[in-house]
């Protein structure tokens, strides 16, 4: 199954609440045929910009990171679910890319002109 | 009559230097990998991942007071590490991680990598 990364900005919330929303996820996640790899939570800041999410203006944000292994068909409807709820201001799922640095990528074009 | 002296001149000349005797030099050379050859110079970003979490990286490679990315003649990267800095900043854009406008006031102190001054 290909390798996915969620990326997650919930409303700033209390933590319990944020703790709820979390569990939600997840366990949509796990619902629909996803095996969650890992979480990690990048924490809690001002957001870049003012975000307007569900008739409501977001300052600060909690930004969460979900690495996920999953069938590509259950990622329309995870992105339809993840917009529907109230106290997630802006879900991606991104591919995750499985390169490592290319050794000497300057280097290598180099090379190849000599 | 001049230039048939100096033909013949030359013709001497050529002759002379190769001696039939000692071994020539055309049989001597050894071929070997240029001993004075430099180092491969990458650019600044060579064998560094670009990821569009880590803002700190890419704003280094944005203007402070307008937030626009720099060109590859400023940010003197090659044609795969800019391709790379530039889709990352502008999907940290949308993804909601890094503004659009300006430089987050945190990175303002970091080192300058693009070679731009600015009249401060």
């Amino acid at each position: 199954m290909p390798r996915y990364e969620l990326s997650l900005i919930l409303k700033a919330m209390q933590r319990p609440e944020t703790a709820a929303t979390l569990r939600r996820t997840v366990e949509t996640l796990m619902e629909r045929g996803a095996v969650v790899r890992d979480l990690e939570n990048l924490g809690e800041r001002l957001l870049p910009y003012k975000m307007t999410k569900h008739n409501e203006k977001h300052i600060r944000g909690t930004y969460f990171l979900v690495d996920f292994y999953a069938a590509p068909k259950i990622l329309e409807g995870l992105l339809d679910h993840l917009h529907r709820d109230v106290d997630v201001v802006r879900p991606a799922v991104l591919k995750k890319d499985e390169q490592a640095p290319k050794a000497n990528c300057c280097g290598n074009r180099n090379e190849k002109n000599d | 009559m001049l230039c048939v002296r100096r033909l013949r001149s030359l013709k001497t000349a050529l002759y002379v230097s190769v001696n039939p005797g000692s071994r020539s030099l055309t049989s001597e050379i050894i071929q070997m990998e240029n001993p004075y050859k430099e180092p491969q110079k990458g650019c600044t970003l060579c064998n560094v991942t670009v990821d569009f979490k880590n803002i700190q990286l890419l704003s280094q490679f944005v203007s402070p007071h307008t937030g626009r990315i720099y060109g590859r003649h400023i940010t003197g990267l090659c044609g795969i590490k800019q391709k790379e800095v530039s889709k990352a900043i502008k999907k940290a854009h949308s993804l909601g991680f890094m503004s659009v406008t300006h430089k987050h006031p945190q990175f303002m102190k970091d080192p300058n990598i693009c070679g731009i001054k600015h009249l401060d």
